[in-house]
């Protein structure tokens, strides 16, 4: 008879391709902060996706607008879950826009609502909104505690897998509707317009969104 | 961006044709006798469209006109698909986030945007369930009336007449067209029909379910979201087209309503209401043609 294995054989807690790390670049409080800013910019942009539906002539826009609502949604419902396990157990104090420009921000990103403005509304969200979304959500996963931040490293995870859907849905809708320079011309003024406004921002959680650090310029300044 | 829109402020492309209600209502095609759409073959041979009989007509695939009645009841509900897309949408906007009658809950704006999934999927199904039955976008008119319902500014009234009165008239709908599908032979009609049924089931029962939960302590509110749905119910009963009744064209579905958060004395108001629209319409239609015979007879004796 083979010899059975030994159930009580001794194994290493983290299996050898297991490379999981305890340091984290955030607190517990740093990170709700960050999910506050997470939820109220997906509120907000799942709310003018849905009001922007009726205003967008373009049947297949209409129905991508849609179906992206949901997306941020259910977006914001995740970062809104994730604040009572951060010890803030009234989610809506940190439902909070980063700062005054980040307001403005979205003020701005929701103006448009003729329906000969598509190309304006699409290139905010998707040219400027959703690459900083990506920006800060990779930063954050990147650099948070992979072993004790796990949820949050999860939610990013299914939050970016939608965003970069979008992204990509969004720029090829972008794409088809350019169709000679003066369309160039006007999603360009408009995706410098609101970059302007996020630089002021920081990003969607503020300065150090995606964790822009002071590097000394000369060995001395170090010292 | 401006809160709350009207009809006249909805985008479409240049293919989409308006009506409004009062022209919906007076399309030939839509009122009993011969050419009307989707009358059954023994129906119209019977009475020779003498009836009086207003509405739709049973839909049976032998009927002469079935695939016509079948092509436009399809674009009928495309185009209230993208309606209803439109006014979730409006929903997660035009409010802000509070307990008050002019605030929406957190709750409701997510059940709003998941709303929007569904319909944005519907109206990708039904434009391609229109081009399989063989018609396409803008051959029939648009009648903005579900988005109209979607306008009110109380979000509650939104949820009675959207949610409750038309999205429940969808799920009478889709079974109808589901049951066509299965008789007609046409499994993909039948496929979809049934998917989208599911759909409208979840919404209405969000409907059902947030108007409990927000009039729990306001029962003059509530009235008021069940008198304006009992209205609503009323003018989309199609003339009583849509009722409980064995041979109407569109059948009150009791076992799909029950799931959505009806109950059964819910559904037996809609069918007394359906019965009143019925007597209405053909008590109309009989003073129409008595009015025309008299005319005729007059003029007769002037000659």
């Amino acid at each position: 008879m083979p010899a059975m294995p030994d159930p009580k054989k001794p194994r290493p807690p983290f299996a050898p391709w297991d490379r999981r790390e305890l340091p984290g670049a955030f607190s517990v409080e740093e990170t709700a902060r960050r999910v506050g800013n997470y939820k109220w910019v997906e509120m907000r942009l799942f709310e003018a996706l849905g009001g922007w539906v009726a205003t967008v002539p373009e049947l297949d826009v209409k129905m991508r607008l849609g179906t992206h609502c949901y997306k941020h949604a259910w977006h914001s419902e995740l970062w809104h879950k994730r604040l009572p396990e951060l010890r803030e157990m009234n989610p809506d104090r940190l439902t909070l826009p980063a700062n005054d420009a980040m307001v403005e921000f979205m003020e701005a990103l929701t103006a448009p609502e003729g329906e000969d403005k598509t190309l304006e509304k699409l290139v905010g969200v998707y040219r400027v909104l959703i690459p900083h979304k990506i920006a800060a959500y990779t930063y954050h996963l990147n650099n948070t505690s992979t072993i004790t931040d796990a949820p949050t490293i999860r939610s990013l995870k299914l939050a970016l897998n939608d965003e970069f859907e979008d992204w990509r849905d969004g720029e090829m809708l972008i794409q088809s509707l350019i169709e000679n320079e003066e369309d160039v011309r006007r999603a360009a003024d408009r995706q410098a317009e609101l970059e302007a406004i996020m630089v002021r921002a920081g990003g969607i959680a503020g300065p150090g969104s995606i964790g822009t650090e002071e590097i000394p310029e000369t060995v001395e300044a170090k010292a | 961006m401006k809160r709350h829109l009207t009809v006249d402020d909805l985008a479409r492309d240049r293919r989409f044709v308006r009506i409004n209600m009062e022209e919906r209502m007076s399309d030939p095609r839509n009122v009993g006798g011969p050419g009307a759409y989707g009358r059954d073959a023994a129906e119209q041979a019977d009475d020779g469209g003498r009836s009086g009989r207003r509405g739709l007509g049973r839909m049976v695939p032998d009927a002469p006109n079935a695939p016509d009645a079948a092509r436009s009841l399809m674009h009928g509900i495309f185009v209230g698909e993208i309606q209803a897309l439109e006014g979730a949408g409006r929903t997660c906007y035009d409010f802000d986030l509070g307990d008050n009658p002019d605030q929406v809950p957190y709750g409701l704006k997510l059940d709003m945007a998941r709303q929007c999934w569904d319909e944005a999927r519907h109206c990708e199904i039904s434009v391609k369930l229109t081009e399989w039955m063989g018609t396409e976008i803008g051959e029939f008119a648009e009648s903005p009336f579900l988005f109209q319902a979607a306008c009110n500014p109380d979000a509650l009234l939104r949820l009675a007449g959207v949610n409750r009165a038309l999205e429940g008239l969808a799920i009478d709908v889709f079974n109808t067209m589901r049951d066509f599908g299965d008789k007609a032979g046409d499994p993909v009609l039948e496929f979809c029909e049934d998917w989208m049924l599911a759909d409208e089931v979840t919404h209405v029962k969000m409907g059902s379910d947030w108007l409990r939960k927000l009039t729990v302590n306001d029962p003059e509110r509530r009235a008021r979201a069940l008198e304006f749905q009992s209205v609503v119910d009323k003018l989309f009963s199609l003339g009583g087209g849509r009722s409980d009744e064995e041979d109407s064209p569109i059948r009150l579905a009791r076992r799909f309503r029950q799931m959505a958060g009806f109950t059964d004395q819910e559904i037996d108001e809609i069918a007394e209401v359906s019965r009143q629209a019925r007597d209405e319409a053909e008590n109309r239609v009989a003073a129409r043609r008595a009015a025309m015979a008299a005319a005729g007879s007059s003029s007769g004796s002037a000659q």
